[in-house]
């Protein structure tokens, strides 16, 4: 850079700096331009500020990088940014799974279609398994119950209903395959017993008789047994 | 134009509907934030934290300093959140804490005897930085270059550096430059002349 220490100054520093950076309106920018045509000073100034302007800016894109998106630039977008972010917010899922989709190389691709087909294929089967399984059962019960149903017509009625509450044998033995459904059967008949002729429980002298024959340990040491010898290993 | 996604009223009235929908969003955004949204609050620093990077780097000229500027300018805006009384426009407001914060952390550094010039491993960095199919030559002149432009919008007094920064690395209009700096339209033009002219003396100092 020439040193220009020494030039004299314009009194139009202001419009110099205005027009420099283009902000002048039109009708300012042509006077500029032409006031610029008959002084140095203000030419060799604008010559040497566009240089400084480019070393600057030349420094920015440097460090910042290219990338960087200064103000004017970022104005072209005009788009409020409020719905934009809540817009984002809702298709946060979808964006998501669509960038994946864009990032991820084909093979990666490839496989997760793959592992999304075969899990559809598993629940599928699952699925049909499930109501398969179902079906079976319903079916299985339908049969029991029709059989049931016509051993019940098949079976004649019971004379009494006391009887077969009391499960008297004469009656279970006759009728066994009946008894099932209608009566009780006759084992369970037996062990239940009325009330009144249920086995009263042992009394303390008994039970302590009990105890006593069921008793394997004695309560003395005397009593044992002598399984080894008191005497020392010789 | 730039009034619309800065916040500031142009003077000559040519802002969209757009553009003033999102001007109010800026301030929707504080209102939000100070009504308890959590994510309001990040929604301001997703949309200006760049761009207050970008003013940081200008004023501080290395990049862990702006970036710890940059965090101290949003914890500082968020602590005073409730003292935001929209008055000015939230662009305004964040500029000015920002440039506040750069003022701070220098006059810190000259108290502790740092600078902010370059040493051996920055100038590696900034070799690296620059794409590898540039002639190793031209690589160093463009190195160098950054450096004595660096040191000599560093060496510039904080009053002018300010403009300087916001104009070239952010390109601010002056109208807006005035509105964060609260300063009268021709005092910006007259300081950016003035930090022009002493740029240009500096970097024949430099060398270049």
């Amino acid at each position: 850079m020439r040193n220009t220490n020494e030039r004299p100054i314009c009194h139009r520093a202001e419009d110099l700096v205005t027009y420099l950076y283009s902000e002048a309106s039109e009708a300012d920018t042509k006077d500029f331009a032409a006031h610029l045509q008959h002084c140095d000073a203000c030419r060799s100034e604008f010559g040497v500020f566009q240089q400084v302007h480019e070393s600057i800016v030349g420094w920015r894109n440097e460090a910042l990088g290219q990338g960087f998106i200064p103000a004017t630039v970022a104005v072209e977008t005009k788009v409020d940014s409020t719905h934009l972010v809540q817009h984002q917010r809702k298709l946060s899922a979808v964006a998501a799974v669509r960038e994946f989709f864009n990032v991820s190389p084909l093979w990666l691709r490839l496989a997760t279609g793959f592992a999304l087909l075969l899990l559809c294929m598993l629940g599928v089967l699952v699925i049909s398994n499930s109501l398969k399984q179902r079906h079976r059962q319903e079916q299985f019960e339908a049969a029991v119950k029709e059989q049931v149903e016509q051993r019940i017509a098949q079976t004649p009625r019971p004379q009494a209903a006391p009887e077969s509450i009391q499960g008297t044998n004469s009656a279970t033995q006759n009728n066994s395959s009946t008894a099932v459904v209608i009566n009780r059967p006759p084992a369970f008949a037996s062990h239940v017993q009325p009330r009144s002729t249920r086995q009263r429980g042992l009394s303390r002298q008994e039970r302590e008789q009990l105890a006593k024959d069921l008793q394997l340990i004695p309560r003395d040491e005397d009593e044992l047994p002598l399984a080894l010898s008191d005497e020392p290993n010789q | 134009m730039l009034g619309a996604i800065f916040g500031f009223s142009l003077a000559n009235g040519s802002e969209t509907e757009n553009q003033l929908e999102t001007v109010t969003n800026d301030e929707q955004m504080v209102e939000r934030a100070l009504s308890g949204d959590p994510e309001a609050f990040g929604e301001i620093v997703r949309r200006w934290e760049r761009r207050i990077f970008a003013l940081a780097f200008g004023m501080l000229g290395r990049e862990e300093d702006a970036r710890d500027a940059t965090q101290e300018t949003f914890l500082a805006a968020f602590r005073n959140l409730r003292g935001f009384r929209g008055e000015a426009k939230v662009s305004s407001w964040l500029h000015r804490i920002a440039v506040n914060q750069c003022i701070t952390r220098q006059r810190r550094a000259k108290v502790r005897g740092e600078t902010a010039l370059e040493d051996e491993a920055e100038k590696n960095a900034a070799v690296f930085a620059l794409p590898m199919d540039i002639s190793p030559a031209r690589t160093a002149e463009k190195v160098e270059r950054s450096i004595a432009v660096r040191r000599a919008v560093g060496s510039l007094p904080p009053d002018l550096r300010q403009v300087v920064v916001m104009k070239e690395f952010e390109e601010l209009t002056f109208q807006q430059i005035s509105d964060v700096l609260e300063l009268p339209l021709s005092t910006v033009k007259s300081r950016l002349y003035t930090a022009l002219r002493q740029l240009q003396l500096r970097l024949q100092k430099f060398g270049k």
